[in-house]
């Protein structure tokens, strides 16, 4: 029994680990804009089809194409950023109905470009199994989570030392008051925009890695991100991660512990009780406080 | 909404062969498919064979020419049955059904209340055929999928065996007929239920592994599920001695796209690969589908041609008998009885096809070699044998 629980438990945190990967550009973009990008799950999933590609025609390792998926998501980004931008009135809402159509048309087009088939890595390399004595998982998902870490930790520093990191979390903080300080919003919130799309950029590299993706699967990917940036509470990057590994966790002993069938139920449980209890989430009114 | 509606090569490719075709009756039949959304790779495919034996048909006939209406049923049962209620519209005779139990539900009971033909090769849930309705038919059932991996099952004798299903319609269904009945033969029998959602199968693989202790695992899911299911158990690695799993799995496609998680893998077939088609409808079927795909036929592929072929000939023989247009057509598909490449096809008062049965095929070097019952064999099964 310990031994399944010690299991599950490794497993979610690698799972949670690329849920806060996928979380922490929606998280960034909603924390400084206010909207809720509906097409990051599809961005993801466009940087993952983008490692398919690179893997399939180079021979190369599928981390190799994150240069090519930067370019094309990044870009992306920066497009639905101008399309967001032209919103003059009620852009909470209307941004979202914009982004859930860039959502559809970036499925449709992935569709089209490579067909409705699973696709993995096939690299030997990432699929062989690594163990930590009792305990076991994919070389695809270690370097996953160390991938996680190291972007959280630029991400940090990003927020934390640059100019226009601190320029992101004074718009999101108070955008009037950013204004007056010299910053301009717009800008930032371009900047902010486009970090995300890098963000999605890797997170979608990641994800083939160690997962399986179809041109189906972009959506989903948006709402656990959702789940794990309401969970971490808004403003929280460090949260992002906690909230995301929380949440993984959950699912993983939900599943050694009860029924697989019930792991969704689980994670969404977890959401509700969370909003219930803590609506500014876990991490939320801490950070505010402080 | 997305509404894809694709006029068939069918009719301008047949009229290009003759001048017979000048003289023949047109007639059409319309088909919802999942062109996107979750179920698109099936739809896909399933429109490739349906194309295919309708091009096939035309060929051969002089005096009904077919051409096919496909809307794209984006994988929902909303768009289906309003995809019915067009193509109806439109003066389709009869409609092909697209895929998921779910989906075929509904789009098919509006077809009956329409007063048209409707049959399936994509949707093998029970509760179908005891709806009652006189114009649903279907050559492929979930019975036909349990035969399957019983056979295999009663062949080598495992002493316990882990099936890790999905929760969608049909995938439970056959896991909860495969328990039953495997527990009646005396095998230890645990099911694992599993959200469609999911991705890391590790947690319930290390079930199996510590818990269950089994000899074989029973994937009855779908071809994500597949690799992500062996893929956990490339990583754990359970004392297992087979994994098998039902439909789309034992496909030349699955190879050459994870050949590091397939070999040895055992699924539902019908036809070795590479593919030994003997009859000429088969070979001709065979021969066009690589020809138009440049690439061998599949499973899908062919449930899809075979109750199209179906399909056309009973409303050839209404036609020609004169009572297409009185709702002649339901009799006719109840008069089909013939040997088809999935075996006898014929329709029992339901409208399903007691007949459907499937071998096992097993995944060997890129190859596929049919392994159970062992009277439809054509080579034996490495057991133990696992992709690892």
């Amino acid at each position: 029994m310990i031994e399944l629980v010690l299991q599950a438990i490794f497993s979610g945190i690698l799972v949670g680990s690329v849920y806060a990967l996928v979380a922490l550009g929606l998280a960034i973009a909603f924390g400084t804009m206010r909207i809720i990008n509906l097409a990051h799950g599809e961005l993801v999933l466009l940087a993952a089809y983008t490692a398919y590609f690179v893997e399939t025609n180079t021979g190369l390792n599928p981390y190799a194409a994150i240069p090519l998926a930067l370019v094309l998501v990044g870009g992306l980004s920066a497009v639905l950023f101008l399309m967001i931008n032209r919103i003059r009135e009620h852009r909470e809402l209307n941004s979202l109905i914009l982004t859930f159509a860039v959502g559809i048309i970036i499925t449709n087009a992935i569709l089209l470009a490579f067909a409705s088939d699973v696709r993995t890595t096939t690299s030997p390399l990432l699929q062989d199994a690594v163990s930590i004595g009792p305990l076991f998982a994919m070389n695809g998902e270690v370097v996953a989570f160390a991938v996680s870490l190291l972007l959280m930790g630029g991400l940090w520093w990003w927020l934390k030392g640059s100019w226009y990191g601190q320029a992101v979390r004074a718009v999101s903080s108070n955008r009037d008051a950013a204004r007056l300080m010299g910053i301009n919003p717009v800008r930032t919130e371009y900047v902010a925009f486009i970090a995300a799309g890098v963000l999605a950029s890797v997170a979608g590299v990641a994800l083939y890695t160690m997962s399986v993706v179809q041109p189906s699967i972009g959506h989903a990917f948006t709402v656990k991100a959702f789940i794990v940036t309401v969970l971490a509470g808004v403003g929280s990057i460090p949260g992002v991660f906690l909230g995301a590994i929380l949440l993984g966790v959950t699912e993983a002993l939900t599943v050694t512990l009860a029924s697989s069938a019930l792991q969704e139920l689980a994670g969404m449980a977890l959401f509700l009780l969370v909003l219930f209890f803590l609506p500014t989430g876990l991490f939320g009114a801490r950070a505010r406080r402080g | 909404m997305i509404r894809k509606s694709i006029v068939s090569l069918s009719l301008a490719l047949a009229m290009a062969v003759g001048t017979a075709a000048a003289s023949a009756e047109e007639l059409l039949i319309g088909a919802h498919m999942p062109l996107t959304g979750s179920l698109a790779r099936s739809g896909q495919t399933f429109t490739e064979g349906m194309q295919i034996a309708v091009r096939q048909f035309n060929e051969r006939s002089d005096k009904y020419k077919f051409k096919v209406e496909v809307i794209d049923d984006e994988s929902t049962p909303a768009k289906a049955v309003s995809a019915v209620e067009k193509l109806v519209n439109d003066g389709a005779v009869a409609v092909i059904g697209g895929y998921g139990s779910n989906i075929i539900g509904p789009a098919s009971a509006a077809s009956n209340n329409l007063g048209k033909v409707y049959i399936t090769a994509g949707a093998v849930s029970d509760e179908l055929t005891a709806r009652g309705l006189k114009t649903f038919f279907r050559i492929n059932n979930n019975a036909g999928y349990q035969r399957g991996v019983e056979n295999l099952v009663a062949e080598l004798k495992p002493s316990a065996v882990s099936i890790i299903a999905s929760t969608r319609e049909a995938p439970a269904l056959l896991a909860k007929g495969l328990e039953q009945s495997l527990a009646e033969k005396g095998v230890k029998v645990t099911v694992h239920s599993f959200d469609p959602a999911i991705t890391d199968f590790k947690p319930i693989i290390n079930k199996v592994k510590l818990r269950d202790k089994a000899d074989m695992i029973v994937m009855s899911a779908y071809e994500n599920d597949y690799v992500g299911i062996i893929r956990a158990a490339k990583v754990l690695k359970p004392d297992v001695k087979l994994i098998v799993g039902v439909w789309s799995l034992a496909t030349p496609k699955m190879y050459s796209e994870f050949p590091d998680l397939m070999n040895n893998v055992v699924g539902t077939s019908f036809v070795p690969f590479p593919v030994e088609v003997n009859d000429p409808e088969g070979k001709r079927f065979a021969d066009l589908y690589r020809e138009v795909y440049n690439k061998d036929i599949e499973y899908l592929a062919t449930l899809s041609f075979v109750e199209t072929t179906i399909l056309l000939e009973a409303i050839s023989r209404a036609a020609e008998a004169g009572t297409l247009d009185k709702g002649g057509l339901p009799d006719e598909m109840r008069k089909t009885d013939r040997q088809t490449l999935l075996g006898r096809v014929k329709f029992d008062e339901t409208g399903d096809n007691p007949f459907f049965s499937l071998s096992m095929g097993q995944h060997r070097d890129g190859k596929i070699v049919l392994v159970s019952p062992q009277a439809n064999a054509n080579g034996s099964i490495v057991y133990p044998g696992l992709p690892w």
